[in-house]
């Protein structure tokens, strides 16, 4: 086989992923062009208040946000802060999206199912999820479950859209030619529909993932002891500026992480799309 | 043996005025394709050949009239009365009459279907296609009898060598050419040694030279299939009149739509190998012209 030389296999691939993924991720950050952006605007950051140009009590400059950082790292657990936060919103976005792939895919596929549930979500999906928060923290009382279901309704809706979408827009061509071979139903959307849906899901898992993040914040800073969105919500009652910056960019930078991951997903797994 | 008694099909579509209305697509077709033959349907275009088409491979129901292969009804024609319509209506209630099975794999006829476009599905590999098409095949077989992944991918790699796809067994169809697209569409169409396979305006995308070769290609495997006592019955929707005479054993041709019936049936009677400037071909071909161009400036008239 002249194709298998240029497979790798062990510790070998798992860097060589690793590469690509940091290639793909960070190539447009270290890319000339935006340096010439970003180095000025990080300078800025510094010089002016620094020369208190903006008053240094409103925008603290990067070196005390950096200095911050460091303090809440080894002093104030941001790590397990974190650890928190994460564990909370991968329980949620576990559950949101294995409920709502699922039925938006039944619902794309079948019209009586469509019938019966579909105006159930359309009636219940413009609620704005921060709406929730009175009602589940009543419920739920303050604590993870509360966390965990503002979330979940937060990623559950634009999951369940986009891939409901995504499935019924399925070419028909497609499914006829599998099924003149006889597919079954359930072959069909295991092998045709949910593929050609695939782009559309993950669109909506990195959809999900903001708003996943927006409920995380809001529902930390509402009650509980734990989380990043708790350290801002202190933050803001202290009036603690730089460390409220501090947990902007690290709910910010795992937003941008957890989105990147899902772009590699995306690249490996629909390897057939590339080069189109 | 494919008999067409008299279908018909009938849609509702919206006028420009958003009014419904009624539109004839196939009017009264009967038709007998015996086994082993190759058939064409020649048309001018919206009259109803892939409609046809589509009703012969069971992908949409005819309002009137049954089409049977091997004896074996395709599918029953659309309810007419009221009473009929509600008892349609609770027996594909959940699930619609098209589909095989919720979760058995079974085919219901011997077909393959080959489109123009969206033969072939762009997430699997040449190889993944192929294989995909003869695991559904080999589903309706007990499980001690079902061939393992490695015999079926054997199997697979001999048809994708048989149709010239040896080494691109990897290759996604986005980089395929048209060409080997739609070879990979006939290797799988082969691969599950089908009785008939039906042909949308298959080599309509491909380039001139690579028509040709893929329509020898397609004679030589359609042969091959005869010589080895598994003749396949080819029907081919064309726009093509030349590749029509050349192929075929008879060329039916449908009046202009909307209500498109069969106008004329001839047939090519001249043995196989042909060449595609033999007189007798040629001649053929004049007279289908000759019939087409008719239909299209009568039509013409009318619209004046």
């Amino acid at each position: 086989m002249t194709d298998d030389c240029y497979e790798t296999t062990g510790i070998r691939r798992v860097i060589q992923e690793l590469g690509g993924f940091c290639k793909n991720a960070l190539g447009n950050f270290f890319s000339p062009e935006f340096l010439c952006v970003l180095a000025p605007l990080l300078l800025l950051w510094e010089l002016l208040p620094r020369y208190d140009i903006i008053p240094a009590s409103l925008l603290p400059p990067l070196s005390t946000v950096a200095a911050t950082f460091k303090d809440m790292l080894l002093h104030r657990n941001l790590t397990l802060h974190i650890a928190y936060s994460m564990g909370r919103f991968f329980v949620a976005f576990g559950i949101a999206v294995g409920l709502a792939v699922p039925i938006g895919m039944l619902m794309g596929w079948n019209q009586k199912i469509r019938a019966f549930i579909l105006p159930l979500w359309q009636l219940l999906s413009p609620i704005p999820p921060p709406a929730w928060v009175p009602m589940t923290i009543i419920v739920f009382g303050i604590g993870s479950s509360m966390h965990i279901f503002l979330m979940v309704i937060g990623i559950f809706y634009p999951v369940l859209f986009n891939t409901y979408q995504g499935i019924k827009d399925t070419d028909p061509r497609y499914l006829a030619s599998a099924r003149v071979f006889g597919a079954s139903e359930f072959t069909l959307l295991r092998k045709v529909y949910f593929w050609h849906a695939f782009g559309a899901i993950i669109m909506s898992l990195k959809t999900g993932v903001a708003m996943g993040l927006v409920m995380l914040v809001i529902g930390e800073a509402y009650g509980g002891r734990m989380g990043i969105g708790f350290l801002l919500g202190q933050a803001k009652d202290y009036f603690l500026i730089p460390e409220m910056m501090v947990c902007m960019m690290v709910t910010g930078f795992i937003g941008w992480f957890l989105i990147e991951v899902l772009k590699y997903v995306e690249i490996k797994a629909a390897i057939w799309k590339v080069g189109r | 043996m494919i008999e067409v008694c008299s279908i018909s099909k009938f849609f509702s579509v919206v006028n420009d005025k958003g009014l419904a209305e009624g539109l004839t697509a196939v009017l009264n077709v009967s038709l007998l394709i015996p086994d082993g033959s190759i058939v064409s349907l020649i048309g001018p275009s919206g009259c109803g050949k892939s409609t046809f088409l589509e009703i012969l491979a069971g992908l949409q129901a005819p309002t009137d009239g049954e089409i049977r292969i091997d004896g074996k009804r395709v599918l029953e024609p659309l309810p007419s009365t009221r009473k009929e319509m509600e008892d349609y209506k609770r027996r594909y209630r959940f699930i619609s009459p098209l589909a095989n099975g919720v979760f058995t794999d079974r085919p219901k006829h011997d077909i393959a279907m080959i489109f123009q476009d969206y033969a072939v599905f762009p997430w699997m590999t040449a190889l993944g296609n192929v294989v995909f098409a003869l695991e559904l095949r080999s589903a309706g077989k007990r499980r001690s009898e079902r061939p393992s992944r490695a015999e079926l991918e054997e199997k697979a790699r001999i048809y994708l060598g048989k149709v010239g796809l040896a080494g691109a067994e990897h290759k996604y169809p986005s980089q395929l050419s048209g060409g080997m697209r739609q070879r990979l569409a006939l290797a799988r169409a082969l691969s599950v040694e089908p009785k008939i396979i039906l042909m949308d305006e298959p080599f309509a995308a491909v380039d001139a030279l690579q028509r040709e070769k893929l329509q020898d290609d397609l004679l030589f495997l359609w042969k091959e299939a005869g010589d080895n006592a598994a003749p396949i019955s080819i029907v081919i929707v064309s726009h093509d009149v030349p590749e029509a005479v050349y192929l075929s054993d008879e060329v039916i041709v449908f009046s202009p739509g909307p209500g498109g019936t069969v106008r004329n049936r001839i047939l090519v009677d001249v043995p196989r190998p042909r060449a595609r400037t033999d007189p007798e071909i040629l001649e053929i071909q004049e007279r289908i012209f000759a019939v087409l161009q008719y239909d299209i400036n009568q039509e013409s008239m009318y619209a004046i």
